[in-house]
């Protein structure tokens, strides 16, 4: 199964990465949204890191979105979905390896995004890049995992662009918080074990739901 | 239809007894000392919010059977609970901020219930557009009932972060809207009320379940 | 009357009217379908 999974994954990422105008897109989204807030806030009023946290999860949160809502575009325009479905591979690789496709690309945004956020808002993540990378990594797998699941049904409706976001809007929220919470946490030089809560609340989340998205998958693709 | 008729029946009931659960809340129970007359909002709030919540567990349970089961008896008793589970959210969300004003000095908190509550009502709402999205009937019931089993298991997880947060967080604020323990007259009111929503619930539920069922036998689908 | 009264007010009616708001709805949706 993983061996499908990852053809499905690569062939994706092909796709992606060769036109380039996916990747592309999100990257400057991302740094027009840093932009935005940096320029929507009064430097005297607030400090930086306080608000730092929620602005770099909003802004992964919008990246995350904008791929998913691409994840089964491509199927769709071509009805190579019905192609897929005959091929002898097992609904769950075809999860897989879209859940597999969707982390790479929102992860490679997350990689400049990061970066990028310490840079304009001159915020110390080196020295806590390990934990930090962890927490991002948590909260990713989370909500791209519900969102691969959601793609697939809304990718057939009407208003695909509109609903994935009003349909995982509740399933962001919480890891989003904890997320927050972990990152304020971490950038305010207090140790990882404070945010214990937190993390081990991504990580049940994490569970839960990766395993949930398997085994609902099928119910969304077959005839 | 017998179905429909009995669900009227059982509505107007609870509508008959509503106006007791009123009268009683106001006249017959004694007033709390630091909140006032706003305190008895609680004698709504909290059934509402108890059949929230309990509406999206149904939602979630028949759900899991429909996905093994395939019978659409189980596809409309969701999308009943799931419209009725707005109607009382709407219920909590309004008394809520009603009831915070006076006592919190602001109309919205970030308190367990309400935080709740906005969650499950955003749940149904996305429940209920993406059943209107999907034209085809055996794939609409299918992917409410995957967005439903995926929004009964969040609920867990919003109960146990609005926990961590309070414990982590003390209220500044002494007053709790849920005392742990009541005086019996309290107690006796949000019982009595508690029951005549029950009572709402399942005659709301029993008739839009009913119109489901009209709907398809005026146009059955393939 | 006891403090806050008004407020008690608001949200028993906006209850009440919630209620029986959806209840006239379903009432008229069901006759005809």
């Amino acid at each position: 199964m993983l061996r499908h999974a990852w053809r499905l994954a690569r062939k994706d990422l092909l796709v992606e990465f060769r036109s380039r105008t996916a990747i592309l897109s999100a990257v400057v989204f991302t740094v027009l949204v840093l932009m935005v807030f940096n320029f929507g806030r009064d430097p005297t009023a607030v400090a930086a890191v306080d608000l730092a946290p929620s602005i770099l999860w909003v802004t992964f949160t919008f990246a995350a979105m904008l791929a998913l809502n691409r994840a089964f575009q491509l199927e769709l325009e071509n009805q190579a979905l019905d192609g897929l479905l005959l091929a002898p591979v097992s609904r769950s690789s075809i999860y897989l390896g879209k859940l597999i496709a969707n982390l790479v690309f929102v992860a490679t945004v997350e990689g400049i995004g990061l970066p990028l956020f310490a840079l304009f808002f001159n915020v110390r993540v080196v020295p806590v890049h390990g934990p930090l990378v962890g927490i991002i990594a948590l909260a990713t797998l989370g909500f791209v995992a519900v969102g691969t699941l959601f793609s697939a049904m809304t990718a057939r409706t009407r208003f695909a662009e509109l609903l994935l976001p009003v349909l995982l809007l509740p399933f962001m929220i919480p890891p989003l918080i904890w997320a927050v919470l972990a990152t304020a946490t971490l950038l305010a030089g207090r140790p990882l074990s404070e945010a214990g809560g937190w993390l081990r609340l991504l990580a049940a989340f994490d569970i839960l739901f990766v395993a949930l998205a398997f085994v609902l998958f099928p119910a969304t693709v077959n005839e | 239809m017998r179905l429909l008729q009995t669900g009227r029946w059982i509505t107007v009931i609870g509508l008959a007894l509503l106006p007791a659960v009123y009268v009683r809340a106001i006249s017959f129970t004694p007033v709390e000392r630091m909140q006032g007359a706003a305190q008895k909002i609680f004698y709504l709030h909290v059934p509402a919010a108890i059949w929230t919540e309990s509406a999206m567990v149904l939602v979630g349970v028949a759900s899991i059977f429909f996905l093994f089961l395939k019978d659409p008896r189980l596809d409309r008793f969701a999308e009943a609970s799931a419209e009725v589970g707005i109607v009382f959210g709407s219920i909590v969300l309004t008394t809520g901020p009603i009831w915070g004003k006076p006592i919190w000095g602001t109309w919205w908190t970030w308190d367990a219930r309400l935080t709740l509550t906005l969650l499950l009502f955003l749940m149904y709402v996305g429940y209920l557009l993406l059943r209107g999205a999907v034209t085809d009937p055996g794939l609409r019931a299918r992917y409410a009932a995957v967005l439903g089993i995926c929004g009964m298991c969040l609920v867990p997880f919003v109960h146990l972060s609005v926990y961590m947060f309070r414990t982590l967080h003390p209220q500044p604020i002494v007053l709790k809207p849920s005392a742990p323990s009541l005086p019996g007259s309290m107690l006796a009111t949000l019982a009595f009320s508690f029951v005549v929503f029950t009572v709402l619930f399942v005659g709301f539920v029993t008739q839009r379940y009913a119109l489901s069922l009209l709907r398809e036998q005026a146009a059955p689908h393939a | 009357m006891p403090e806050n009264t008004p407020y008690m007010v608001a949200a028993y009616i906006v209850a009440a009217a919630i209620l029986v708001g959806y209840a006239v709805l379903l009432y008229r949706r069901t006759l005809k379908p």
